[in-house]
């Protein structure tokens, strides 16, 4: 009798061990279910701003551009006068697959912008568009540092001498429509350079975007 | 007070100034404009111009139309009264008439040899040439591969051979010797027409004198606006500058070292003519100073029909109708853009 009373018991407690490791397991599972929701949440709502964003910026690009040919004249900007000549791109793109914690293998897009015309390392500045690179972010993995950096000159030398190459890489594209062009033309130009990053960014968004949505939707 | 050019002008050129005070009369008015910015589209444009003497040329465009068709119909339509005009006229009305057409030749030459070095199809560039500015040989410009083979080649037997003594290096072409060539050009004629004109003497040189120098001017700002943060150094800077106007010396001096706008500014606005042109903007800007340039062109331009008996009128329309030109293709620009609040930044009105 005594023994089972205490079977029972035994039993009654491994019952609400049970119930209190499942009641524990669902929590962790609605937690990550709605850490997950939130993630497509905010990937959604920053690729809803990078789109209005990239609208923006073309709109602004090719107004800038009918006003470079209002000032310059029909005949100094026409299609006409773009380079049939077989010459490396100015700017390249790279697509990887990379595994991003609980969203899985996530392609990631990255643009190099005015990179090296003639093949072999860079000579100019590589902008790397990731949004993984976002300082800030909880994805990030750039170390943070803190205090003053041991050679800051040298850093800033380097920095200028990175901004003078794009700068003339800049007017080297620009050069078809002749050596002297309208400042108005320069914008347009800028415009059409953040339109593209832009563009870059929201490809990244998108991934991961439809990665959360994934993650959602799977049972 | 000047010669005795009512009592002579009207005998060879009457019929002519009065042919051009009508083509005049047939510029758009400020209201023709109001109306044009309220269009929805290029078809409602291509509508309103229907009214104009724009119209028989725009009629048989089919829709979807372009903003560049309705720039080449309408210069269609300079064209026509133009070559009116020339067939018409004799010396030296004729001369005079056919200098308003060498800059026009001068960025023709500059567009074959640019889009030839770029790999272009001659016919395509040829296409695109402004109809005013077109010469025989014009397509024989696509051989050429250095100044000195474009002079002996092609240009040696046309009106711009003259232009070429400062430009005859055996350098190959590249993007920023075209651009030197084509300054260097410009200023040639301009200098050459300037000389011209004050042959000529009368009316005719005191109007056409004030107008060349002002774009002698213009020309010295935009060279020195558009060439900052370049490779051209300040001595070819300077080179390009034509060697009269109210900026000439001492402006050019000042303007060849500017690095930034404000610079420019601190120039001109030492120049009364120029200071009420700068003070529209405010620093650091330079978007607004095409439309007041355009604006003081245009002033300068309508004063020109104040007077009769000589020859600035024929420049003061052709520029006109230039400008006109202008403002439709920029507001066909904002329109097909959906810019319209945009519009009023560069149109300059007439009338």
């Amino acid at each position: 009798m005594a023994g089972d009373e205490g079977a029972e018991i035994y039993e009654e407690r491994e019952e609400s061990m049970d119930a209190a490791v499942d009641k524990e397991t669902e929590i962790k599972t609605e937690g990550k279910e709605d850490e997950n929701v939130l993630q497509f949440l905010d990937s959604l709502d920053g690729y809803l701003t990078l789109m209005d964003s990239v609208n923006s910026k073309l709109r602004e690009g090719w107004f800038d551009l009918a006003s470079a040919r209002h000032s310059m004249g029909t005949l100094r900007i026409n299609s006409t006068l773009l380079d049939l000549k077989y010459h490396p791109a100015a700017s390249t793109f790279q697509v990887t697959d990379q595994e991003v914690g609980s969203l899985g293998s996530v392609p990631r897009f990255a643009l190099s912008k005015w990179v090296s015309k003639g093949g072999g390392s860079p000579k100019g500045k590589d902008f790397s568009t990731d949004t993984d690179s976002e300082i800030g972010s909880p994805l990030s993995q750039q170390l943070r540092h803190r205090g003053v950096s041991e050679k800051p000159s040298a850093k800033d030398e380097n920095t200028l001498a990175a901004d003078e190459e794009i700068k003339k890489e800049r007017a080297k594209s620009l050069s078809v429509f002749g050596g002297l062009v309208s400042p108005k033309l320069r914008g347009a130009q800028l415009s059409f350079e953040t339109a593209l990053e832009t563009l870059v960014e929201i490809a990244n968004m998108r991934a991961s975007m439809l990665s959360a949505f994934e993650r959602i939707t799977e049972k | 007070m000047y010669g005795f050019e009512a009592l002579t002008f009207n005998i060879h050129g009457g019929y002519l100034e009065a042919i051009v005070r009508g083509h005049r009369a047939g510029l758009l008015t400020t209201a023709d404009y109001n109306n044009l910015c309220q269009c929805e589209n290029l078809d409602d444009i291509k509508m309103h111009l229907s009214a104009t003497k724009y119209g028989s040329y725009l009629q048989n465009e089919p829709s979807p139309l372009h903003t560049t068709t309705i720039v080449e119909k309408c210069t269609l339509k300079l064209v026509d009264d133009y070559k009116h005009m020339l067939c018409q006229a004799t010396e030296p009305m004729s001369t005079f008439l056919e200098y308003i057409r060498y800059g026009h030749m001068i960025d023709n030459v500059v567009l074959i040899v640019t889009g030839t070095l770029h790999e272009r199809d001659v016919q395509e560039l040829l296409e695109k040439c402004h109809p005013l500015g077109m010469f025989d040989s014009i397509a024989t410009l696509a051989v050429a591969q250095n100044m000195r083979e474009l002079y002996r080649l092609v240009l040696v037997d046309t009106p711009l051979a003259p232009y070429f003594s400062e430009c005859l290096t055996s350098e190959d072409l590249d993007d920023m010797n075209i651009e030197i060539m084509r300054n260097t050009l410009y200023k040639a004629y301009l200098e050459d027409f300037y000389k011209f004109c004050q042959k000529l003497g009368g009316a005719t040189s005191e109007i056409m004198s004030d107008l060349l120098a002002f774009e002698a001017d213009r020309r010295a700002v935009n060279i020195t606006i558009n060439s900052i943060g370049t490779e051209l150094t300040r001595e070819d800077r300077k080179k390009l500058y034509s060697n009269f106007g109210l900026l000439y010396p001492y402006g050019h001096e000042e303007l060849a070292i500017c690095e930034d706008i404000d610079q420019v500014r601190g120039v001109m606005e030492k120049y009364p003519p120029y200071q009420a042109i700068f003070s529209k903007m405010s620093y650091g800007e330079s978007q607004m100073l095409d439309k007041a340039f355009y604006e003081e062109e245009v002033r300068r331009l309508c004063l020109a029909f104040e007077q009769q008996f000589h020859y600035a009128v024929f420049f003061a329309y052709m520029r006109l109708r230039e400008q006109e030109i202008r403002n439709l293709m920029w507001i066909s620009e904002c329109v097909a853009q959906n810019q319209k609040s945009r519009i009023h930044d560069s149109v300059v009105y007439m009338f």
